[in-house]
């Protein structure tokens, strides 16, 4: 089997394994039969919301290497500028924590803990028995990337590990070798700016939020799993303080953003228990 | 006219008028200074995930610099985007780079590093804009003179460059491959980046299955050749390994000497052409290599656009050595005459080791470069920027297919003359006898049936430490990228996967821009070589696999003398590092610099004229 097959399949999975109990456990059995029988539903509702979120992923996909190369020749080097802003940060926060627990905590979280994080959210939203929140998510989600696409390409910059390897340890990949094969097909080096493991995972969380009252459980496991990520992303040398504070910034402005296209009058809002503002305040 | 006069003369009474106050000349005087505020001084070179040394010695020289008072900062980027910023367009002050032979080599090749002649031509020559009359001459003298007084010829061409420092040498890492042995072995034998190792390698059967091709899978951190496959585009070129088994030279070097390759032969002409018989061979797609491919390759190399530009376009690759060649004529289909000038025997077999390119394919490329039918650069021509797809060469390999940056596959070239029928003359001449021609004489027994492998796949990761889990999940069976602190104790921890070590010739230095002021100043580069901890580096960016060096000939130390050699207890003998122990004494630096001139602020910045 090669490397990157062996690899995704366990991310399958684990993160399969992770959906089921946590259904079981946070949606219940009669909640998951409603996901059944509303998901496809739910989808041929938002089409649109899913034909861009497809859109993006794909433009994503196959545009890369030409953005990259675009990049390069006119994308602002901000290395250097980001470690002149905030120094040794990452290095201090990997220096003073750094334990092998720790390591195979936040290495865990990093790839198996934040796919179930963005998966998740689709079950438990297609139990809802609307489907706003769910189309919030797909538009937030749409944002997020399309956002990250366009500053990856836009900023040119490298991580910590790469750029202070006598400080910082690329602990995720001395970890698990294999686990660098995955993100190779996933992104390239230079797309640090901003952090897309945050800003993703802040995304989720934001609707956890939004969502107390149906799934009081899940906002806590989904704010505690996207607490992890985070810190994950600066403890494993990827990403800089600076990304994850844009990651965050860009996260709440996708939610708020979503939150304001969909169904901005609130009329579903009871049963999803939230307004736009709340998002943003409380993010 | 005159109302012109008059207009100007009233000027002037206006202007004696205000000078004549002193006020106003005064401040003229005063704001027409350009000031001066802190050195900045970026450092550039390639990420850890990479190469895991150069970043390292960038950090450790950064630091040392803005403990001395420079704002020194170290900006990545990736390898081809380096050469593309440091070779090609020259914009840079500082870079870390590695070397690009990994055997050791002949004093020459500084001649296409360093001579001023090449100054403003974008690529390997001279990418420092180092120009020095007196460098000059010693390289030159080197070229001329014969095998007697070359070495002191030489020990004074070192002694200068020590002293100048266009460049620093860091260090010369061992050449490190992380490699199972249960299909191939022979790694040790050279270093598998160099072609001679590549072919060197010798399949062991393993139990596999009949019919089945014999693939050797190496894996790599350097994507570049798996997209493009120019042998003469700086940018995507690191030690030229892939390159030199699918385009063959004239001669290679085994062991220190140049054999005959291409060449079936080479013999003085008269004293300034040599002439060159070549081995019958064919291109990949078929054609025959004639002596006027191999006229075209040498007067392409000094022009891309055969006179197509108005200006020669030299190609940013191998014009040291094909400098040597004044002017090449094909005689017949099989024999080229090589106009050499005034050059040491030496030093004129280095001509014979470019890539012969076929004719039939670049002579096309000698046109100016387009996109979309837009001519960008009157100075590029489309051979330069071709990423020469299906490339057509005449070596050992051939190109089958790549997906960029995941992985590339060559295979063997059949009818290659190395793979020819016939087993190898055990007891006649096999060394440059003429007897038993079977087209390969001349061509020592060890390459005689190579490549071992019908097959040899690259693939491409993204570090150091993934390229060894490769190799010990068995997915391949060898490295060949720079292994770092990272990666080489988990090579120990693994069975089945073996440290191996050969000796490099590719080391890694500081290059200065001598275009830009303080660079431009020997003293000063000088000052800065004294702030790289050679040997602090060694432990710690290579974990001891490399040698601590001050010379770029420190693999050859024939040519070294004595008093330029690397020692143990003080270190570099020119340069030393202004310190102890790793700690740089910062006050004895600073005065180091007062005394050549330059000056600090309140704060101990070093100042510099704003540019």
């Amino acid at each position: 089997m090669s490397p990157l097959l062996s690899i995704v399949t366990s991310v399958l999975l684990w993160v399969a394994a992770m959906c089921l109990v946590a259904g079981v456990a946070i949606v219940g059995p009669r909640g998951l039969y409603g996901v059944g029988e509303h998901l496809g539903p739910y989808l041929r509702e938002s089409r649109r919301e899913v034909a861009a979120l497809f859109a993006v992923l794909l433009v994503s996909g196959i545009g890369r290497p030409a953005l990259q190369s675009v990049s390069e020749v006119f994308g602002l080097r901000l290395t250097g500028a980001i470690l002149a802003l905030e120094g040794g940060f990452v290095a201090w926060l990997q220096g003073t924590f750094h334990s092998p627990e720790l390591t195979l905590y936040f290495s865990s979280v990093y790839v198996y803990g934040y796919a179930f994080l963005l998966v998740f959210p689709f079950i438990a939203y297609a139990a809802l028995p609307e489907s706003t929140t769910l189309k919030r998510l797909i538009v937030a989600y749409t944002l997020n990337y399309a956002l990250g696409l366009v500053l990856y390409t836009v900023v040119l910059a490298y991580g910590p590990r790469n750029v202070m390897p006598d400080a910082v340890t690329s602990l995720l990949y001395t970890f698990n070798p294999n686990f660098q094969t995955l993100t190779g097909e996933v992104n390239v080096e230079t797309n640090v700016f901003p952090s897309l493991h945050t800003s993703l995972s802040v995304t989720v969380a934001a609707f956890a939020a939004l969502t107390r009252g149906e799934y009081p459980a899940w906002t806590a496991l989904a704010w505690w799993i996207a607490g992890s990520v985070v810190v994950s992303t600066m403890y494993l040398g990827i990403h800089w303080l600076t990304d994850v504070v844009f990651g965050t910034a860009l996260a709440l402005g996708c939610v708020y953003a979503a939150c304001r296209y969909v169904d901005p009058d609130g009329r579903g809002s009871e049963a999803t228990g939230g307004d736009p503002d709340d998002a943003k305040a409380r993010g | 006219m005159a109302p012109r006069i008059s207009r100007r003369d009233a000027l002037a009474g206006i202007g004696l008028a205000v000078g004549s106050a002193g006020c106003a000349g005064r401040a003229r005087n005063l704001a027409g200074r350009d000031g001066s505020s802190q050195l900045v001084l970026e450092i550039r070179t390639t990420p850890a995930d990479e190469d895991p040394h150069g970043i390292r010695i960038a950090r450790a020289l950064a630091e040392n610099l803005t403990a001395v008072g420079v704002d020194a900062r170290v900006e990545t980027m990736n390898v081809a985007d380096l050469h593309r910023t440091v070779l090609l367009n020259h914009d840079f002050d500082v870079y870390v780079g590695q070397y690009t032979e990994v055997l050791p080599f002949d004093p020459d090749e500084l001649y296409g590093l360093i001579h001023s002649r090449f100054a403003a031509e974008p690529g390997w020559q001279n990418p420092f804009g180092f120009t020095d009359l007196e460098t000059d001459e010693h390289l030159e003298a080197q070229r001329a003179s014969g095998r007697a007084d070359r070495r002191a010829v030489v020990a004074d061409l070192l002694t200068d460059v020590c002293e100048k420092q266009p460049f620093t040498v860091v260090a010369f890492p061992d050449a490190l491959a992380a490699a199972r042995t249960d299909r191939f072995v022979g790694w040790e034998r050279g270093p598998p980046v160099s072609a001679t190792g590549l072919l060197g390698m010798e399949h062991v059967d393993g139990g596999r299955a009949d019919g089945e091709p014999v693939a050797l899978r190496l894996v790599t951190t350097d994507g570049r050749i798996s997209e493009n496959w120019n042998p003469i585009a700086a940018e995507y070129r690191r030690y030229g390994t892939f390159m030199s088994i699918l385009y063959d030279r004239l001669a290679v070097v085994d062991d220190g000497t140049a054999i005959p390759w291409l060449a079936r032969g080479w013999e003085w002409h008269d004293p300034e052409t040599l002439a060159v018989e070549l081995r019958s061979s064919t291109w990949h797609d078929g054609e025959p290599v004639t002596a006027s491919d191999v006229a075209f390759t040498y007067a392409f190399l000094r022009d891309t656009s055969m006179g197509n530009a108005e200006t020669p376009v030299p190609a940013p690759q191998f014009r040291g050595r094909g400098s040597i060649v004044e002017s090449a004529t094909a005689v017949d289909d099989s024999t080229v005459r090589l106009r050499i000038g005034d050059v040491g025997a030496d030093v004129a077999t280095r001509a014979l080791r470019v890539p012969v390119l076929p004719e039939h394919v670049w002579s096309d490329r000698a046109e100016m470069a387009t996109v979309g039918g837009f001519e960008f650069d009157v100075e590029t021509t489309e051979a330069l920027v071709t990423p020469n797809e299906e490339p057509v060469g005449s070596g050992p390999v051939r190109f089958v297919e790549a997906t960029p940056g995941e992985r590339v596959v060559f295979e063997r070239t059949p009818g290659h003359f190395l793979a020819r029928a016939g087993s190898p003359a055990a007891d006649d001449g096999s060394n440059g006898s003429p007897a038993g021609d079977d087209g390969r004489e001349g061509i020592p027994d060890a390459y005689l049936g190579t490549p071992s492998f019908d097959r040899l796949e690259v693939s491409v990761v993204g570090s150091d430490v993934e390229a060894v889990q490769w190799v010990a999940d068995g997915h391949a069976d060898g490295t060949v990228s720079n292994l770092g602190p990272d990666s080489v104790p988990r090579i120990g921890r693994e069975e089945d996967v073996r440290l191996v070590s050969t000796r490099s010739a590719a080391f890694y230095y500081v290059g200065y821009n001598a275009r830009r002021a303080p660079l431009s100043n020997p003293r000063f580069r000088g000052i800065v070589a004294s702030l790289v901890d050679k040997a602090a580096v060694v432990d710690d960016a290579f974990a001891g696999h490399a040698r601590p060096a001050s010379t770029p000939l420190s693999t050859s130390p024939e040519w070294v003398p004595e008093a330029l050699r690397w020692d143990a207890d003080d270190g570099d003998p020119i340069h030393p590092f202004r310190g102890e122990d790793g700690t740089l004494d910062v006050a004895a630096t600073r005065d180091a610099l007062r005394e050549i001139g330059y000056r600090f602020d309140e704060s101990d910045r070093l100042l510099a004229r704003d540019q």
